[in-house]
């Protein structure tokens, strides 16, 4: 997010955002039902995920019309009620389903960008 | 950019004019979320300026442009949100009903060949197509092979014999094509139950 990234740099901090944040929000839903602010906070605390807050609305939106996830309104303390995100079963599945694939694809992702590469031993 | 006496409302009809070329209850659904957010950020952060929560919150183009994107990425277009935080209940037939119907449409014309059986077989037949085809549990390539071994092959099966001279006309070869087509349907509803979504 600092401006002095290179446009290069944060393209690909985009583009890996893109693809993981859904299941990262499914993630926070995991244990407990949570509510929007609530998920835009520990999302700008993981910091490599902190994105602008506002577009994470539709993203929750299209949660919702996949039914990966339900909402339900409930009244607070201090402030106007919430409106809480809870995984459905389909959600829980596809959150499943990453958590199974995901560390095959970052093993796979650090292999290749490390150094030195194995299959380029021969021509070093 | 104009200032006004109300920001928040500034910045909401900014995101409403950028949101414009999104179906109007997703655009309101959008402006509720933000709005909600808003009010409870406020609620939360008293001492925060309004301007640093906007700020955070995002250009109202990009917010836009997400909105777009994730609506254009829906499969299907479901019915219209119906607000007041109910969750939306889309395609949720049961995945063992088409399984069923098509599986044992069949059983209608061998058990009532004369009697209109075939005609509620094939009525139950369609029907259990079109809820595989509009099923959730199913990706697409997954609904056209079933809908290809349920429906297409038997339909043309049994058109042929129809049209054909040397088709089964009745008695021990039609109730062998019956079968045939029964086991078919049944093994791919079995193979479609393995593989749905849950």
């Amino acid at each position: 997010m600092e401006p002095g990234d290179s446009t290069k740099q944060a393209r690909a901090a985009a583009q890996l955002r893109k693809g993981v944040l859904e299941y990262c929000v499914l993630a926070l839903m995991r244990d407990r039902p949570r509510y929007g602010v609530e998920l835009l906070q520990a999302l700008e605390e993981s910091g490599a995920l902190a994105t602008s807050q506002g577009t994470v609305y539709p993203l929750l939106s299209r949660l919702r019309r996949d039914d990966l996830v339900t909402t339900t309104w409930q009244e607070s303390a201090s402030g106007p009620p919430r409106r809480y995100y809870a995984l459905t079963d389909s959600g829980r599945a596809a959150l499943d389903e990453f958590t199974r694939v995901w560390p095959g694809f970052r093993d796979a992702v650090d292999t290749f960008l490390a150094t030195p590469h194995p299959s380029t031993g021969d021509l070093a | 950019m104009k200032t006004s006496q109300d920001p928040v409302r500034d910045y909401l009809s900014a995101v409403e004019r950028e949101a414009s070329a999104l179906p109007a209850d997703r655009r309101q659904e959008l402006l509720a979320d933000l709005s909600e957010h808003i009010e409870v950020t406020r609620a939360e952060r008293p001492d925060a300026v309004i301007g640093e929560i906007l700020a955070e919150l995002g250009d109202p183009r990009t917010i836009a442009a997400t909105a777009l994107a994730e609506s254009g990425s829906t499969a299907a277009p479901g019915p219209a949100w119906g607000g007041s935080g109910a969750p939306v209940r889309r395609g949720k037939v049961h995945p063992l009903v088409p399984l069923l119907m098509l599986a044992l449409a069949q059983l209608f014309g061998i058990a009532f060949p004369d009697d209109g059986g075939p005609l509620v077989g094939g009525l139950v037949r369609i029907t259990g197509a079109v809820l595989l085809c509009t099923s959730v549990h199913w990706t697409a390539s997954r609904k056209v092979i079933g809908f290809l071994l349920t429906f297409g092959l038997p339909s043309v099966a049994m058109t042929v014999w129809n049209l054909s001279e040397g088709g089964p006309e009745g008695g021990g070869p039609a109730l062998a094509a019956n079968l045939a087509v029964l086991v078919l349907a049944s093994a791919t509803a079995a193979w479609l139950w393995r593989v749905r979504r849950v």
